[in-house]
């Protein structure tokens, strides 16, 4: 595999974030791809959390299993890490813990941290030493660290002063001949550095949002405080932390009938309480664009990591039948484009639009531009008009639920009042029970599934034209699923991948006609009973031939997703 | 101009012959037409119950949304168009028990809203079950030998929440419910307006309340929270049911 991973661990409130971060963007500067993961426990203090720099020539998005290069800032981290350290690896350890494993053929460097800390102003600088040193290590001039230094504390020149004396330090005691040697590449790349929640954020903000209401949950909380920070310079935007995940939604919706373009996120637990009104969304026919942040669940699961278990859920969610449409990005860059499809799908088809996500790709960062072809001009308005002429009118109001294409009003245009209604009701909005008028009601709303689907692309194939196995996933497994693909197929095997991406509406004779041909399915899904399974056979009629799940909390890493189509194979 | 009839539907109501929900959705209508509120600028919002049904029936814009949720709607609706006069609805099913929550933080948030909860101790739509207003030994179909809750107090619980306009009137008096809504509707900041009302099929008399309401005079200072508690506390002994602006906050 073409990787160097640097791997730091420690406990919770140590700033092993932010070592990461500044190791990550000194590779970035040295014109490498990167891959940024974080595991980390619910706790804000103590426990064990690590945070693995997978660093490239070519892009990557996806987590392998050796490391490098070990950062143990305690001794908990050599003890659960030093298993994966490569032949020829390096263990960078503070002197003053035990670090109880030893390894044949890895070089163990200590560091002097409890020395050089007494000998510093400031105590709490261990991460910084780590950082110094590992960037010595790997033969990165320290020019470069000091640039991604003074542009991470741009704000914050104390702190700089604090964190580049300890950098210095631990530069510098790294020898010579303890180093490897890690070129900067001549070019450096113009990429940017973005985790999925950053690219949904960008997303929103380069499809024109003008509303957003959260409340704050893991792994999706990164967008409320993207959004809450951009809310301070955008004049049109803004952000609301309400009470609970019910008035989260029912303030976007009310926010998108007044003519906003709104959006609230959440995970699992939170997307359970707003249910009724994903139901409401799609009776009252208003936009909405919900991103679902996946977590293991039931309840409260297991609250900072990864699964993938909720397409069933979100396809299925509310009571009756009623169109959503259910997108499910695999990699950060699709969480950009596909938030920006979310909002202009909910606005001209006024319906409640699921952008569905997990963990590990909400938060885990990579090298990425965050741009695409996507030729939507949001600067326009889809489906909402300024002025009604009088054969939209009944008894004064408008019929905003009648005709095609879908218009509607705002609240303020003269002549456009109607009633925005979660009961069944008539072309003006007014309640009923009348069964003509429902049934066409049902029709209206549930033929716009069919206009959708049109919009959508078609799912396509991902490598060897003529495979002798086909592999099936969606979400961030794709990302280790393509990469293993790309391996199998440089070796001389014939494998491609399928990556369901657009859950409802599903293109399902494209599906049906590419399953059909493919020799031998595998289906790999991060979750227990292989839901995007059920959904293709619903779907299809087509079952898969093999499975993999997993639903340990951890995503699949690529050596794994390799392993484990060798032996399915 | 804006006429009163501008704001009527040709939908006509089917609450109960005699619901105080004909004299409050007449009242918004008067108070909306005397504050030159036209139809297109003005957003009704309410839930689930007989109260919730107000919107259908008449000429402005509605939203009837989710049980319980009418105040996030509405507070979403506002802060997306400051320009339009929103007016949330709740009952107290919907407002004080299903939609408690938003209640208190709706006091707390203080977006200019007014917020008009029927309050008729009882549910109605669900056929008579006690609900968070009724008091202590209320007999109904869900409680056969009597409900053991204590009632909730709207207006203590706004006041101690925040909210800068605490307000009660009553549905048997139209020209005081124009009068308190009128003022609620020009109030800058978050407005309660919690309207006692009979309900005719499964609740309280209109006799019950004539004996026990009274009007809070010029004399009463609403700018002092201690004394707007203590009239709000005073309806909990069941004798004295003070109506006006119990409470509200002169913003600088």
């Amino acid at each position: 595999m073409n990787s160097f991973v640097i791997r730091i661990g420690g406990e919770a409130g140590w700033g092993i974030a932010t070592a990461a971060d500044i190791i990550a963007k000194v590779f970035i500067k040295a014109g490498y791809h990167v891959f940024l993961h974080k595991e980390y426990a619910s706790q804000i203090k103590g426990g064990h959390n690590y945070h693995t720099i997978r660093v490239s020539s070519i892009p990557i998005a996806a987590p392998i299993e050796h490391v490098n290069v070990l950062l143990a800032l305690d001794s908990a981290t050599g003890e659960k890490h030093t298993t994966f350290v490569v032949d020829g690896g390096t263990i960078i350890f503070n002197d003053s813990v035990e670090i109880r494993t030893t390894k044949r053929n890895v070089h163990y460097v200590p560091l002097q941290i409890t020395k050089i800390q007494q000998e510093s102003i400031e105590k709490n600088v261990a991460n910084a030493i780590f950082v110094g040193a590992a960037v010595k290590l790997c033969s990165i001039g320290y020019d470069i660290l000091e640039s991604v230094m003074e542009d991470i504390f741009k704000h914050k020149p104390v702190l700089l002063e604090t964190f580049r004396t300890a950098v210095q330090k631990g530069y510098n005691s790294i020898e010579k001949s303890n180093t490897i040697n890690f070129p900067a590449l001549k070019k450096s790349l113009s990429l940017g550095f973005y985790t999925g929640n950053d690219a949904i954020t960008q997303g929103a903000l380069d499809a024109g949002i003008t509303f957003h209401a959260q409340y704050p949950m893991t792994p999706v909380s990164k967008i409320l405080h993207n959004l809450a920070k951009d809310a301070i310079t955008t004049e049109a935007l803004t952000v609301v932390q309400p009470e609970d995940e019910i008035a989260a939604i029912n303030m976007a919706l009310g926010a998108s009938y007044a003519g906003a373009r709104a959006m609230t996120a959440t995970s699992g637990g939170g997307f359970s309480l707003m249910v009724e009104s994903v139901g409401l969304a799609s009776m009252a026919e208003i936009p909405l664009v919900l991103i679902e942040g996946q977590r293991p669940g039931p309840a409260t699961g297991i609250p900072t990591k990864t699964e993938q278990g909720d397409l069933s859920f979100v396809l299925s969610a509310g009571q009756g039948d009623f169109p959503r449409v259910v997108i499910a990005p695999g990699n950060v860059q699709e969480c950009y484009t596909e938030t920006k499809r979310a909002f202009y799908i909910a606005e001209k088809y006024q319906l409640p639009v699921i952008v569905l996500v997990d963990t590990a790709v909400a938060e885990s960062f990579v090298t990425v531009t965050l741009s695409d072809d996507l030729h939507i001009d949001f600067s326009q308005r889809f489906n909402i008009i300024n002025t009604v002429g009088n054969s939209q009118i009944k008894d004064g109001m408008f019929m905003r639920y009648e005709g095609e294409p879908l218009l509607r009003t705002v609240p303020g245009t003269k002549n456009g009042m109607y009633t925005c209604a979660g009961d069944e009701h008539t072309e003006v909005g007014c309640i009923t029970e009348d069964p003509t008028i429902r049934t066409s009601m049902m029709r209206r709303r549930m033929d716009k599934l069919n206009l959708i689907e049109t919009e959508l692309p078609p799912p396509e194939l991902y490598g060897s034209s003529d495979a002798d196995v086909t592999v099936v996933c969606w979400g961030s497994t794709t990302s280790a699923v393509k990469e293993v693909v790309d391996t199998l197929n440089s070796e001389g095997k014939k494998i491609n991948l399928l990556q369901m991406k657009y859950m409802c509406p599903f293109h399902t004779t494209t599906v049906h006609d590419i399953l059909k041909k493919s020799k031998k399915t595998i289906l790999i899904e991060n979750n227990y009973s292989g839901q995007l399974g059920r959904l293709i056979k619903e779907q299809t009629g087509i079952a898969m031939h093999e499975t993999i799940t997993k639903y340990n909390g951890q995503p699949f890493t690529v050596d794994e997703v390799y392993k484990l189509i060798i032996q399915k194979w | 101009m804006v006429e009163l009839q501008d704001h009527n539907s040709t939908e006509k109501p089917n609450w109960c012959p005699g619901c105080g929900n004909f004299t409050i959705l007449k009242s918004v209508q008067k108070a909306l037409t005397e504050l030159h509120c036209e139809p297109h600028n003005a957003v009704l919002v309410s839930g689930v119950g007989c109260f919730a049904k107000l919107p259908y029936w008449t000429k402005t814009n509605g939203f009837v949304g989710l049980h319980g949720r009418s105040l996030p709607v509405a507070q979403g609706i506002k802060l997306a168009n400051k320009d339009l006069t929103v007016i949330a609805f709740g009952g107290d099913g919907d407002g004080y028990s299903e939609g408690g929550n938003h209640f208190i933080h709706a006091c707390r948030r203080d977006v200019p809203i007014t917020y008009i909860v029927h309050n008729n101790g009882v549910f109605g739509l669900t056929t008579g079950q006690y609900s968070p207003t009724s008091d202590i030994g209320k007999k109904s179909k869900s409680s056969p030998l009597g409900s053991t809750e204590r009632p909730l107090n709207p207006l203590a619980v706004a006041i101690a929440s925040g909210a800068t306009f605490v307000a009660r009137t009553y549905a048997g008096n139209m020209s005081h419910c124009v009068d308190i809504l009128t003022k609620a509707i020009q109030h800058d900041g978050f407005a309660l307006v919690d309207v006692i009302q009979p309900c005719l099929t499964f609740g309280k008399t209109t006799k019950y309340y004539t004996e026990r309401v009274y009007y809070l005079d010029d004399k009463y200072d609403p700018s002092d929270k201690s004394i707007a508690f203590i009239k709000a506390v005073e309806s909990e002994h069941g004798q004295k049911i003070a109506c006006g602006i119990l409470y509200r906050e002169t913003k600088v």
